[in-house]
């Protein structure tokens, strides 16, 4: 029979230390988990603000000075915003002069956004639900809309301002418009697209070619959708369209698209807006009467008109004037970036050493996929096709013999 | 076993028990403090309700804000329709008047009376509880013109006298 | 003496000390007596009580977590947020809750590492004993355990959570003929979407707790009939037995302060990541499992085998008969173990040396795996802890 004993002896008085240890160090670590959460980032300035308040404006104004988190709920956007409980001045008038974040925000883009409407990051990127400075203006792994400050804006826009790199958040609602007061960039973006004929190839806002990929929601891709593997450098969505824009057949071997030799800051400018061109998931009720599309303007629509009854008239409505004047009929492109058809005859020989006729039937370089993916005529319209441009020549001859000091096509 | 180490184990017990219950209750405390919401998605107590013009005369019910709006021609009032008793909606009992003898008037509603369907308070038109539990007249809430589309705008947090009215100039 | 009114942790005399336990509804869980060396530090490590203790830990921090958590695929993902950022010690609570359960993971299979190591799971005793059958229960907890950590990570419903039920779901029905049947049951459809969510939702916090709970009784019942620590016929010193209340239930006291603390130093320091919002268009790189599935990552990896012109995949290779078999020889072992009785309790009896050999040959394949899967980076690369990542891509 073994012999019972009441306590462990020794093991036992160490033990009892042991818990006493424990116990002691657990109530440490609860008082340290504690002070953490007591003692968060918006306290300090909202201290610090009450007591400028007070300074400034008095007792009974401090008290208007709120506490505790602050949340702009925005349903209309699926965001819940707390940039409030730091950034405590933006409706106070008379801190225009404060330092970040005590600071009065700009009244004039406050009355057509008002905060409890639109909250703070669909205009200004960042992580609104958090409420710690470097998790909540976002500059951290998972959260792909960091804050557009000034030190973004200066790595990616040399020389220009964070309202530029904002701009791009505007033009998420404002796509459909065609200028926007104060976003100059992204216009002077919307007015690249229209002059170099983006739309002869590419699908913008629902409108225009089918030789390029769509790019009405070209902002959606995801960084990782995008082939870096010809990119040298940092890796970036941006970075990639700087390059692309560049030379696009640097990045893309295959591709038709030429390169527009664009001055630098017009590359930026169409990259912020391609990147711009992103659902963000808002509410119709915060779009207001902002255009919902996109639609040719009115001169546009009355050149082409006016153009349908001429002798060009084919050219026309078949679609080749979005690329190609045609001036000896006084067909006009409104992005006259492919040649004159007028002397198609004299340029397809010399440039590709192949009659016309052989050419549209069989062609190569950018025409081969236009022809393959955006104008599929069958061979009976290519014979038309071959039929006008003798005729367009024809025409073009004539008028060098009755004015043979005006060439049709300036070389 | 000397008295010295008893004393010592006795200390060391009573610190361990101590020490461990109040780490126990200082954990438990904030499990129970982090339930306690520190942002709510409640929606915003100031709300924009309409163009006055869009109110017919007599009596609208808002069932989003729970509100009556009552229009008399240029004046307006937000009686709220959350029983005083135990906040159940109440039911206006209403009659359909046209306005004078203008055939082509439109018709709108007369309140009769407002009845609550859970414990059965009724009130009067003008919101004065005359029977059942309710302890109180229906709240009034204050009434605005928005400054930049003139629309009603309603403030569900303050709450004003049965004399406030907003008239139209 | 007077018997006194209450049941005391400091009984008076071994008479008290019984009745304490017959008293106390806590205290009736230990044994009246227990012998010096079966509450000793080793062999046991006390590897179960700290599982169990993890275990409470888990559910009551899985409280205020569900009062905040919405299991919708549209709102998921922001209350996770929201307990991080706006819920008051919100990021404390989940960290816990994920320290706890990762910790769980490593404790489980270090207790059947040490089980095993000790022939725990054979009978040694003169009476009738079926450690064999608690062997099987816990085989079946560990398992319970990994699905309970796989659930859990799913519910935030960011890419982490979206691209491993994707991929979980594929190697569910590669399985032979019933694959894609479960693999409906499991996530309500051929995508996966709300339904998924709800039904991981309710495995997480109301099927697998439940099982567990109820096998980890069975374990305890198990324990206490085949006479506790399992060991070899030590001969049966005088002096080593001592009753339960206060030696046992003080040293349970000791694990479990002990586990406690550092699962709340470890989520002070260690926060938990949040990936971005689940997003079916696009596959996150790298997409890595958690560190425990690693090495299930690198066999579903490295087993699709090509047969001529038939290839079979590794999904169905690496992902169901592997494992299966591992399973099943793991179940089984108890019955494949024929080495005598005496050797329980013993570290390397010459007897078990060759099962002991496979044994710890298994368990090297598995760590050499996890560690590979740990060295993996964007585009299945290794790169070494120290060596940054190939700069992933990013918006600007």
């Amino acid at each position: 029979m073994a012999r019972v004993t009441l306590n462990a002896g020794e093991p036992g008085r160490r033990d009892v230390a042991l818990l006493a240890v424990l116990a002691v160090l657990l109530v440490g670590a609860t008082a340290w988990l504690v002070y953490r959460e007591a003692v968060p980032e918006y306290r300090d300035h909202q201290r610090q603000f009450g007591n400028l308040v007070q300074r400034r404006l008095g007792d009974a104004a401090a008290t208007a000075v709120p506490a505790g988190i602050q949340q702009l709920w925005v349903p209309g956007a699926g965001r819940a915003d707390r940039c409030p409980s730091c950034h405590l001045a933006t409706a106070w008038r008379g801190f225009e002069r404060g330092d970040e974040p005590l600071r009065t925000h700009p009244a004039g883009m406050l009355r057509a956004h008002p905060t409890n409407r639109f909250g703070c990051t669909l205009c200004h990127g960042g992580q609104g639900w958090a409420v710690d400075r470097e998790r909540a203006h976002g500059h951290v792994p998972y959260w792909p809309e960091p804050l557009a400050d000034a030190s973004m804006a200066a790595s990616l826009l040399p020389g220009a301002g964070r309202a530029s790199l904002m701009a791009l958040n505007c033009n998420a609602c404002h796509r459909y418009e065609t200028a926007t007061a104060g976003a100059e960039i992204i216009n002077r973006g919307k007015r690249l697209v229209d002059e170099k004929g983006c739309r002869a190839c590419h699908r913008i806002n629902g409108r225009g070619g089918l030789i390029g990929p769509d790019l009405s929601w070209a902002g959606d891709k995801n960084p990782e959708q995008y082939d870096y593997g010809r990119l040298s450098g940092r890796r970036s969505v941006f970075t990639w369209h700087e390059a692309h824009f560049q030379d696009p057949r640097a990045l893309v071997a295959e591709t038709v698209m030429p390169s527009f030799h664009l001055p630098p800051d017009d590359i930026k400018a169409l990259a912020l807006l391609v990147m711009s061109w992103r659902r963000v998931g808002v509410d119709a009720s915060l779009l207001g009467d902002l255009p919902r599309t996109d639609s040719p303007s009115p001169q546009e629509r009355a050149l082409a008109a006016e153009m349908e009854r001429g002798p060009g008239a084919w050219f026309v409505k078949t679609g080749c004037y979005q690329c190609h004047p045609v001036s000896v009929f006084g067909v006009k492109s409104p992005t006259p970036i492919g040649p004159d058809l007028s002397t198609a005859m004299d340029d397809v020989e010399r440039r590709f050493s192949v009659p016309v006729d052989t050419f549209v039937k069989n062609p190569s370089g950018t025409m081969k996929a236009v022809f393959a993916r955006q104008f599929m005529l069958s061979p009976a319209q290519k014979d038309e096709a071959v039929r006008e441009l003798r005729a367009a020549y024809a025409e073009f001859q004539r008028q060098q013999a009755v004015m043979p000091a005006a060439p049709a096509r300036a070389k | 076993m000397d008295g010295d180490s008893q004393t010592r184990r006795s200390f060391l017990s009573r610190l361990a028990a101590a020490a461990g219950l109040a780490g126990l209750a200082a954990q438990g405390g904030i499990l129970v403090r982090s339930c306690v919401p520190n942002v709510t998605y409640d929606s915003p107590s100031t709300v924009k309700i309409g163009l006055p013009e869009s109110f017919a005369d007599g009596l609208t019910f808002l069932p989003a804000q729970r509100l009556f709006i009552v229009r008399d021609s240029k004046v307006f009032r937000a009686v709220s329709a959350v029983c005083t008793h135990l906040g159940c909606t109440v039911h206006a009992d209403v009659q359909q008047l046209t306005d004078g003898p203008d055939p082509g008037a439109r018709p709108h509603l007369q309140v009769q009376q407002f009845s609550c369907p859970c414990h059965g308070s009724r009130y009067r038109a003008d919101g004065t509880n005359i029977s059942g539990p309710a302890p109180r007249p229906l709240a009034r809430y204050r009434l605005a013109l928005a400054p930049d589309d003139g629309q009603l705008v309603v403030n569900l947090t303050d709450e004003v006298g049965a004399s406030f009215v907003l008239t139209l100039s | 003496m007077t018997r006194r009114r209450f049941w005391s942790l400091r009984p008076a005399s071994t008479g008290e000390a019984t009745d304490a336990i017959l008293a106390n509804l806590l205290l009736h869980w230990f044994p009246a007596r227990m012998r010096l060396t079966s509450i000793a530090w080793t062999p046991s490590f006390w590897l179960g009580t700290v599982t169990w203790v993890l275990f409470v830990l888990l559910l009551l921090s899985g409280l205020p977590l569900m009062v905040f958590y919405v299991p919708s695929t549209r709102e998921a993902y922001q209350s996770i947020k929201d307990i991080e950022h706006v819920v008051s010690f919100g990021w404390w609570i989940r960290a816990a809750h994920r320290i706890a359960a990762h910790l769980m993971v490593i404790v489980v299979s270090l207790h059947l590492v040490r089980v095993f190591l000790t022939g725990a799971y054979k009978n040694a005793g003169q009476r009738e004993q079926h450690r064999e059958w608690n062997w099987v229960i816990g085989v079946a907890m560990l398992v319970g355990t990994l699905l309970l950590s796989f659930t859990g990570y799913l519910l935030p419903w960011d890419q982490l959570a979206f691209w491993a039920v994707t991929v979980s779901m594929n190697i569910v029905s590669s399985t032979l003929l019933v694959g894609p049947a479960i693999r409906d049951a499991l996530i309500g459809g051929r995508e996966i979407g709300q339904t998924a969510l709800m039904r991981f939702y309710l495995l997480h916090i109301v099927v697998v707790p439940i099982a567990m709970a109820v096998l980890f009784a069975y374990h305890m019942w198990r324990v206490r009939k085949d006479g506790g620590l399992a060991r070899g016929d030590a001969p049966q010193d005088a002096a080593e037995v001592v009753v339960a209340i206060p030696a046992v239930a003080r040293r349970v006291t000791v694990v479990a302060l002990l586990t406690w603390l550092v699962v709340t130093v470890l989520a002070l320091v260690i926060p938990s990541p949040l990936e971005e919002a689940a997003n079916a268009l696009v596959t996150p790189n790298p997409a890595k499992a958690p560190w425990y599935f690693l090495w299930l990552q690198e066999i579903v990896a490295d087993t699709t085998v090509r047969i001529g012109s038939v290839a079979v995949n590794g999904a169905f290779i690496g992902g169901v008969v592997l494992p299966m078999a591992l399973l099943v020889l793991l179940t089984l072992w108890p019955w494949l173990d024929r080495s005598p009785a005496a050797t329980v309790g013993a570290t390397l009896p010459r007897e078990r040396r060759t099962q002991v050999l496979v044994f710890i040959a298994i368990a090297a394949i598995v760590i050499v795996l996890t560690g590979v899967g740990l060295l993996r980076g964007p585009s299945w690369q290794f790169y070494w802890p120290w060596q940054p990542w190939a700069n992933v891509p990013t918006r600007f």
